[in-house]
């Protein structure tokens, strides 16, 4: 029937008295077609007739032809494209319109007399006649009495196509984000009275969601949305977090103990979260090495010490600040080792009593090869000792021309006992002030140093008041931690405010430890701290992003989750932690600072602004 | 009045056909639009029969028509409300889910973190986006009011986006259905219950849909439920299909000279708005008109369309006159009675009205600013920039089947 079509639209191009002769001339084969065949340019007189139903085959004829003829002449566009998709006979003429008319006319007969071979075939069957005029006649009656709607979508299968492009995947829809298609989200406590709004939200916005469930029985499968992925698997236990982790870009983390015991604290609160972080780093070393290259998200590690062979080539240099006599004269001395003892540990060690002195335990930087520290953000120290505070050191500057080193320093402390540090790169400041800031690309040295100045007192295990002018400093590792854009895993974690007394610093103590080991795993993070939870809707009021455990007020759960969505594609979210509530006035007295509130809503991204005033690596 | 000596007492109406199995299919067919029916009293206490349910209203005259009826008078709903288990102020309810306002409706909802529940009716290919987005999915018919109870336990607030299909007789579900549905949300002690309506169905009582409508709204309003009506004029969804679609496709778009004006609005504005009002104390027993920022003629939509498109349409314009008559011809079957609802707009077409309202005191009373709300201009805009790539791929691939012409 398509080439029918081609036939009548092309002859009405030429002339539209021939056209009419052809078309008689074609249809004259079939008894019943011949009244219709006239395409007559007054529609609405024709429809008229449809609803009487008795000729039902008139209708092909008015709701086609009537269109081709109104504008015969000003969409020859139209018809060109319908040529062009013509079966080969016609194509041939049909790209070209200064073809002579007779030619074409030539053609079209032998056009036609295919058609008529094929009609004879197909079109004659009187089932297959019935079957076209009632879908004809329906598609036409479904317009005709569409034009009484208000507006109304009316056809399914016309539905289906709208629903695929306006509100599944389509770009028309509010909630689609570009990249989600792509991303596959483990949400960690989907269950949970944020976890499972997260998870709506995530599909709802075309994400590829698992979720990692302890037990999947059937009230927990009922309660998550159909597509979902369930793994099941405990945070505690490393082992059963392979498969969770597999195919992940992203982390969140909503899980938290059901109770206030020591033991599901530790093992959820705390435990849980390192497990997790190891796993998903495992995986993505996995996943590198099959791609044979390294992880962007594994940490780059600087030195070791597990040898003795590993203590070669730091030096220990000690100095003074000040060259004058008064400083010498009162020189207490000073001595510092760095020594890989018996015990298997690396320990730099020693005292200052000089006024203004310092010892320095420094090395000249080997990254392996292809490996620069541009693509890093900052430097993880895994130390232990006594507590003093150090100050870390970056030479940075041409390798071939020492003499022109820029030297940037940033101050850490330890705590008694082991610990990790973490020093971003951005708090480094040069030692001369008009320097440019550091350019981790061209950081060749690194220097811990250690200086009596400003150290706290620390009380020792044993309560015996040591002498801060001596100093021990046990390093395991120095890493860098890799740069990125986005955050990798979304920790909700809590403000501390709402849980019972009596339990509160417990509670807090296994969510700072989880805190922490999720600090320094390397992976992009983003911490929130919510105020006490409300289970209420979400975007009704306006929130206060803060930094320093300051906040008072509750926060909609719905709100929590909407955050954790939107942090996932949100550069300023990463490395960050923040507590988050809902807007109050503060107190008399307590309005120390300014409280900046972020109403929430589907217009406005409120995340960004909210979060790029807050300090990272937090 | 004359109205009232249409209406029969409650009393009168049909004994012993009280119990809720079979009673609103044996009124399915000649009882009257009339919203004084006593609330769900056959569903609270099934024992005291005495008490009607339904008020219905004789043939009138040799015609067969149905006729609407609207009375004046208050329902009988005392309800004692047994202390509970407290429904979570978030558990939502939304009728109609699976429809052009409804599926914006669920998704907006869930994701501002309600638990959504929705009623949809049994069918062989469930609503399975329902499901995917999180939504949970029960299976219930309006018109069968012995399915309803069960859907609304643990439910905070009913959303009522539910109408007819095209198909099928009107009355079934946008009256019987929403009749039965405010009578268990009132028995079940429903917290709050939003219905949607049309923009002035109260002046068209000639037209079945809106004449329903506005017997619903009363309904409602006498029903003693907290509750919120929306009035709404037009959705931008509807237009998609029935013009932007065609003039992508190079089909002819059927359009009306009607002038008419419609403020047409997208269902996501839609349903935004909706929860602000939800939450809003304020709004509680009132009666929103939402309208999009403009009103529009077909004429005009059809020329927006063809200048974001780029091509011309072929527009076969149908005038109002002919639908009328068509709706004239098709009233005097019986067969073809719903056809002739659903040409009933024609009369609204034809009445030169402007489907629209300022919004500026809806805005302020919800706290909104306008200018959030989408144009039709940036609506289409979008569509067409969007989609063109898409829909020509999906033309290309549904061009095998439109071999007919």
């Amino acid at each position: 029937m398509t080439v029918a079509k081609a036939v009548i639209s092309s002859s009405l191009s030429n002339s539209s008295t021939s056209s009419n002769t052809y078309i008689m001339y074609q249809w004259g084969g079939q008894r019943c077609w011949r009244p219709i065949s006239l395409p007559v340019p007054k529609p609405n007189s024709q429809n008229l007739t449809i609803t009487t139903r008795n000729r039902s085959l008139l209708i092909p004829r008015a709701s086609g032809a009537p269109s081709e003829s109104n504008n015969g002449g000003s969409s020859s566009k139209t018809k060109t494209k319908n040529k062009t998709i013509d079966p080969p006979p016609s194509a041939s003429s049909s790209g070209n319109e200064k073809i002579d008319t007779s030619n074409k006319i030539q053609e079209e007969q032998e056009q036609k007399q295919k058609q008529q071979r094929r009609l004879d075939l197909v079109d004659v069957n009187p089932v297959g006649l019935g079957r076209r005029s009632r879908q004809l006649f329906d598609e036409v009656w479904r317009k005709f009495s569409g034009l009484g709607q208000i507006s109304r979508t009316s056809r399914a299968d016309e539905r289906d196509a709208l629903d695929a492009l306006l509100i599944r995947e389509g770009p028309m829809c509010e909630f689609v984000i570009p990249g989600a298609q792509n991303t596959t989200v483990l949400v960690v406590g989907a269950t949970s009275s944020i976890g499972r709004i997260v998870v709506r939200k995530l599909m709802l916005r075309g994400y590829t969601v698992k979720a990692l469930v302890r037990k999947a029985d059937q009230e927990v499968v009922d309660m998550l949305p159909r597509s979902v992925e369930i793994v099941t698997g405990d945070v505690g236990d490393p082992a059963t977090l392979y498969d969770a982790v597999q195919g992940c870009n992203k982390i969140i983390y909503c899980a938290t103990a059901r109770s206030t015991i020591s033991g599901d604290l530790y093992r959820v609160d705390n435990r849980g979260i390192y497990n997790l972080t190891k796993s998903f780093q495992d995986y993505n070393n996995k996943m590198a090495q099959l791609r044979a290259g390294k992880s962007s998200k594994s940490k780059l590690t600087i030195t070791k010490f597990k040898s003795p062979e590993s203590v070669d080539g730091w030096e220990v240099r000690q100095g003074t600040y000040f060259q004058d006599v008064v400083s010498s004269k009162y020189d207490g001395g000073m001595d510092a080792k760095f020594e890989f003892t018996f015990t298997g540990d690396a320990v730099f060690s020693g005292y200052v009593f000089t006024r203004g002195g310092y010892v320095d335990l420094s090395k000249k930087l080997s990254l392996p090869l292809g490996r620069t520290l541009d693509r890093y953000e900052g430097l993880v120290l895994s130390v232990g000792g006594n507590g003093r505070s150090y100050i870390l050191i970056l030479e940075a500057g041409p390798l071939a021309d020492t003499s022109q080193s820029k030297l940037y320093f940033s101050r850490f402390s330890t705590k008694a006992g082991f610990c990790r540090v973490r020093v971003p790169f951005s708090s480094f400041r040069p030692v001369k002030p008009d320097d440019p800031p550091l350019d981790p690309f061209l950081v060749h040295t690194l220097t811990i140093r250690f200086e009596p100045r400003r150290q706290k007192a620390v009380e020792s295990r044993t309560g015996v008041k040591q002498d801060p002018r001596s100093f021990k400093l046990i390093l395991e590792y120095v890493k860098a931690l890799p740069t990125g854009q986005e955050t990798d895993f979304i920790l909700v974690s809590c403000t501390g405010s709402g849980i019972e007394p009596t339990r509160r610093e417990q509670v807090l103590k296994a969510k700072r430890a989880g805190e922490e080991s999720l600090r320094k795993s390397g992976l992009g993070y983003t911490i929130i701290r919510p105020g006490p939870l409300k289970e209420e809707p979400g975007g009704q009021r306006a929130l206060i992003f803060d930094q320093g455990n300051r906040i008072s007020q509750g926060i909609s759960c719905a709100d929590v989750a909407d955050i954790c969505v939107k942090a996932l594609h949100d550069s300023t979210a990463r490395n960050k932690s923040f507590d988050v509530c809902y807007e109050y006035i503060a107190d008399q007295g307590k309005e120390l600072y300014e409280l900046v509130a972020h109403l929430p809503d589907k217009a406005n991204n409120y995340l960004t602004p909210a979060l790029s005033v807050l300090e990272k690596n937090t | 009045m004359a109205a009232m000596a249409w209406r029969l007492p409650t009393q009168l109406a049909t004994p012993g056909k009280l119990h809720h199995h079979n009673d609103s299919k044996t009124t399915a067919y000649q009882s009257s639009f009339s919203w004084c029916r006593t609330l769900a009293a056959d569903h609270l206490l099934p024992s005291s029969s005495s008490s009607s349910s339904s008020s219905r209203s004789t043939i009138i005259g040799t015609n067969t028509r149905r006729l609407v009826r609207c009375t004046a008078r208050a329902g009988v709903g005392a309800v004692n409300l047994a202390p509970g288990t407290p429904v979570r102020p978030t558990s939502i309810l939304v009728v109609g889910a699976t429809g052009t306002l409804g599926r914006q409706i669920v998704r907006r909802a869930l994701d501002e973190g309600y638990d959504v529940r929705c009623l949809v009716r049994p069918r062989p290919a469930p609503a399975d986006f329902l499901r995917d987005w999180g939504a949970t999915v029960v299976n219930a018919d309006l018109s069968k009011p012995e399915t309803i109870p069960a859907t609304l336990v643990g439910i905070h607030t009913v959303i009522d986006c539910a109408t007819g299909r095209p198909e099928e007789p009107i009355k079934t579900v946008d009256w019987e259905g929403k009749v039965a549905l405010i009578q268990c949300a009132k028995a079940m002690g429903i917290q709050k219950f939003v219905f949607y309506s049309i923009h002035n169905c109260d002046k068209h009582p000639e037209v079945p849909l809106m004449e329903i409508k506005y017997c619903t709204e009363k309904f409602l309003q006498d029903s003693g439920l907290n509750h919120v009506i929306i009035r709404l004029c037009g959705f931008m969804q509807g237009i998609i299909g029935q013009y932007a679609v065609p003039i992508l496709e190079e089909k002819s778009v059927w359009g009306t000279d009607a002038p008419t004006r419609i403020a047409y609005m997208d269902t996501q504005d839609v349903a935004r708005l909706t929860f602000v009002a939800l939450r809003n104390e304020k709004v509680n027993g009132k009666l929103l008109t939402f309208a999009g920022p403009r009103a529009w003629t077909t004429q005009e939509v059809i020329t927006l369309c063809e200048r974001f498109a780029g091509q011309e349409a072929n527009v076969t314009t149908v005038p109002v006159s002919v639908l009328r008559v068509t709706r004239q011809l098709t009233r005097l079957f019986e067969w073809t009675n719903d056809v002739a609802d659903r040409l009933a707009f024609s009369e609204v077409l034809s009445s030169d009205t402007v489907f629209s309202v300022p919004m500026n005191e809806t805005f302020s009373l919800l706290g909104v600013d306008g200018k959030d709300i989408v144009t039709l201009e940036k609506y289409l805009q979008d569509y067409f920039t969007n989609i063109l790539k898409k829909l020509k791929d999906l033309k290309a691939q549904s061009k095998q089947s439109d071999i007919y012409f």
